[in-house]
């Protein structure tokens, strides 16, 4: 079958025309009613474009023009998809197509995980050191602002942060003294500021700014100077290691990654927290591995007792272990003791403060 | 070459040649490759619909055609996140410097990206008219983005200051400005609606909602002593609510009436909002003309009801189903639960999936009832007049980039 009816567009004017289409050997030839050419399309070019069933539309592909040939009857139209490579009726041309993008986007949504779980957090450890001690230090007034808001007590009847009463200058001259022997050995390029703030739990806050808030239930945990003091240490950790700034290119390289690359579509918002979750844990639990091990190698070179940090772990810890593994911000505290005790190794050691300071920080918070 | 029907040319109407099996097909397929993709398969998925809502729609004998592809999609969408970087950094950085007043930063950040979402309706709608093609020729679009985005977000202030009583010439203004701008080839459009006609049908609707909330209002007013309420929060304290409670008996009573009347405000919206659908796009559709070419739209409200009444049906199919199938999932997660930590991840995903397997099935079901619906009854409810108009058109026009349609995905405004 060489030839068949029509309708052709000719993509400079909007009439409909019905024409006869034949079928030379490199070419197909559209003529008018009237007999006149209109068009030749070589068969290379021929492109098979979207339609209604039982309808084959084609264009030509690279026209300048939206040009088009529409052809209903079903011999003439295989007769077609015969010459044009472009062309393919029976759909395997498409399917393929379509098994590629499948295969495609699937290794694209791979990569992309791949890129959140080892890339984001390997891109943020580079990036962080770039980071200007001004705006680090900008990020953690900015921190500072809410931190403050959740930790204050002060419809409690006192002072935000303990020390600064008559009564309490004592314990901060000890709490002084213990700082200056851990940044002496720390030497960071932000000066350290330390406050002691009036919340029971036992815990310690770092912020980008350098600064570390120590709560008061800390400070009764501990059962001598060089617990508080390998607790502090750890702390400095995470200034050193800049992971409150790393924390914030982190949240930023995932809210691109998900959010915007993936995880847009209905219910994909579930996926995106979860994602979010788990990897920021993920990423947490590895700062607070290396935290551990400067901790650890701080109180070595200050001269204390680096074990010291672990046998407080184990008193603070034991309390906020239950819950799901990969959500658990901070690692398992048995592992984190031994990796501790790994690096601490038998060396002597030499109090942090002696009897009478220990006593006097012990009631730093005393108003 | 399915249906020898198919293609005998209606001479002066529009027909929708879909079947709603095919769409089906497309979109639960398209589903599962959402979820395989994390959604990156959006952007051909987009355009698989697209070819099939356009492709069967025929208009006086011709099909339209979609000519968009889902990597121009993808193209403008990194393009648009190359844009939004540097404004979200820029955000992030304002918000630092300002310190304290940086929430008043993060309120400006938000004005600006709803701004900019505007701009990207109107530069989406221009890609959309330029990938669209009519025997031979394609439409477009002209006017400035700038512009529809400052005259949106003037509409939208107005509409909210009004509660929603300029929303009619919201939408009659903006399809003004959008049809005034379109073309089919040389052939210019404009729109004939008008928002009197739409306000004065939509008021009764509009009354109906809101007289629950200002009677509300109104016994609030008249129920609390307000000298009381101003000296009982002006003490302060943790016990404010209970002297509250002591200086207006009668506060509890009006609490209860403003939650039954909240509640009859939202269940009246609800079992409205289909005829409100069903007014505003036969208002919209009977206003599109090109030169002396009209359309008319005879939509009946009862056909978009039966629409809904069809998600219903199959959204409490899918449901039964969903709570049988997760029978054995609940009773795997109970038996891996307590298994360590591979434990825990697998009844996690498993958690994980159902939600999202429940979010995007009804999604699904929502688009190939109600959606499809609503194109092809209001395809198939138009009359159509003055189709000669159409016959002597000049090509015009050039395929515009597909940025606007990437901004309006990333920031979620995106429409078909
Ligand atoms: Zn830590």
């Amino acid at each position: 079958m060489t030839s068949g009816a029509g309708i052709y567009f000719d993509g400079r004017t909007s009439a409909r025309r019905d024409v006869r289409v034949t079928l030379a050997a490199d070419t197909l030839h559209i003529d008018g009613a009237d007999g006149r050419p209109l068009a030749q399309w070589r068969y290379d070019d021929v492109q098979e474009l979207t339609a209604p069933a039982g309808v084959l539309r084609l264009g030509r592909h690279d026209s300048a023009t939206l040009e088009r040939l529409e052809i209903t009857d079903v011999a003439f139209a295989s007769a077609i998809d015969v010459r044009a490579i472009l062309v393919d009726r029976t759909g395997a041309l498409q399917r393929r197509q379509r098994a590629s993008v499948i295969g495609w986007t699937v290794a694209a949504t791979a990569s992309l995980l791949a890129v959140a779980y080892f890339g984001v957090p390997a891109l943020a450890d580079r990036l962080a050191p770039l980071v200007p001690v001004a705006a680090e230090r900008k990020l953690g007034d900015a921190v500072d602002l809410q931190v403050r808001a959740r930790l204050d007590n002060r419809h409690l009847g006192a002072g935000f942060a303990c020390g600064a009463a008559p009564s309490e200058r004592a314990g901060r001259a000890a709490l002084d003294k213990m700082m200056r022997r851990l940044s002496d050995a720390a030497q960071l390029r932000m000066p350290l500021t330390t406050e002691v703030v009036r919340r029971r739990e036992a815990n310690a806050v770092t912020l980008p700014s350098a600064r570390i808030y120590v709560f008061e239930g800390l400070i009764k945990t501990a059962a001598n100077p060089d617990e508080l003091a390998g607790v502090i240490a750890h702390e400095i950790g995470h200034v050193a290691h800049h992971d409150g700034t790393k924390a914030v290119l982190q949240a930023g390289g995932l809210s691109l990654l998900f959010g915007m690359l993936l995880g847009d579509f209905i219910g994909g918002g579930a996926v995106v927290v979860a994602a979010k979750t788990v990897l920021q844990s993920s990423y947490s639990r590895r700062q607070e591995t290396a935290a551990d091990a400067y901790g650890a190698a701080l109180m070595k070179k200050a001269g204390g007792d680096a074990r010291a940090l672990g046998t407080i772990l184990a008193k603070i810890g034991g309390a906020t272990e239950p819950g799901m593994a990969i959500l658990r911000d901070h690692p398992e505290t048995r592992a984190r003791i031994a990796a501790i005790d790994r690096i601490a190794g038998p060396h002597p050691a030499h109090p942090f403060l002696d009897a009478a300071d220990w006593a006097a920080l012990q009631h730093i918070c005393a108003r | 070459m399915s249906s020898p029907t198919a293609n005998e040319p209606t001479a002066g109407g529009v027909r929708f040649l879909g079947t709603r099996r095919d769409y089906w097909r497309l979109l639960s397929r398209g589903a599962v490759l959402l979820i395989l993709t994390l959604g990156i398969y959006r952007f051909w998925l987009t355009t698989d619909v697209r070819r099939f809502l356009w492709g069967n729609t025929e208009i006086a004998g011709e099909t339209l055609e979609y000519a968009g592809t889902p990597l121009e999609l993808l193209i403008g969408f990194l393009a648009a996140i190359a844009i939004l970087i540097p404004v979200y950094a820029g955000f992030f950085v304002a918000a630092l410097e300002l310190g304290p007043i940086g929430e008043i930063s993060g309120l400006a950040g938000f004005a600006a990206l709803f701004v900019l979402g505007q701009y990207a309706i109107y530069r989406a709608r221009r890609y959309r008219l330029t990938r669209t093609i009519y025997r031979g020729l394609r439409f477009h679009q002209e006017g400035s983005a700038w512009g529809y985005a400052l005259r949106a977000i003037a509409w939208w202030i107005a509409t909210v200051f009004t509660l929603g009583l300029a929303y009619p010439f919201q939408l009659a203004s903006l399809e003004r400005y959008k049809m005034r701008h379109t073309y089919y080839g040389d052939l210019a459009g404009h729109f004939a609606g008008s928002g009197f006609g739409l306000f004065f049908r939509g008021l009764p609707m509009w009354i109906l909602v809101v007289a629950p909330v200002a009677l509300a209002v109104g016994a609030f007013v008249e129920a609390v002593d307000w000298t009381a309420l101003g000296d009982a929060l002006s003490q302060g304290g943790d016990d404010v609510m209970a002297r509250i409670e002591g200086g207006n008996p009668a506060l509890g009573n009006v609490i209860v009436f403003a939650m039954l009347m909240g509640g009859t405000t939202v269940s009246t919206a609800a079992l409205l909002y289909p005829a409100f659908q069903a007014l505003v796009l036969r208002w919209w559709t009977s206003g599109l003309r090109f030169g002396a070419f009209e359309t008319r739209s005879k939509l009946r409200t009862a056909q978009v009801y039966g629409a809904y009444m069809r998600f219903l049906w199959w959204a409490l199919v899918f449901s039964i189903g969903l709570a049988i199938a997760s029978l054995p999932a609940l009773f795997v997660i109970g038996l891996v639960s307590d298994r360590g930590t591979g434990g825990e991840i697998a009844a996690t995903l498993t958690a994980l999936a159902g939600y999202v397997i429940a979010a995007l099935g009804y999604s699904t079901i929502y688009r190939a009832t109600v959606m499809l619906s609503l194109w092809q009854l209001g395809m198939e409810s138009l009359q159509l007049s003055g189709l000669s108009a159409l016959d002597t058109v000049q090509a015009r026009g050039r395929a515009s980039s597909p940025l606007g349609e990437g901004l309006a995905d990333a920031l979620n405004v995106g429409g078909y």
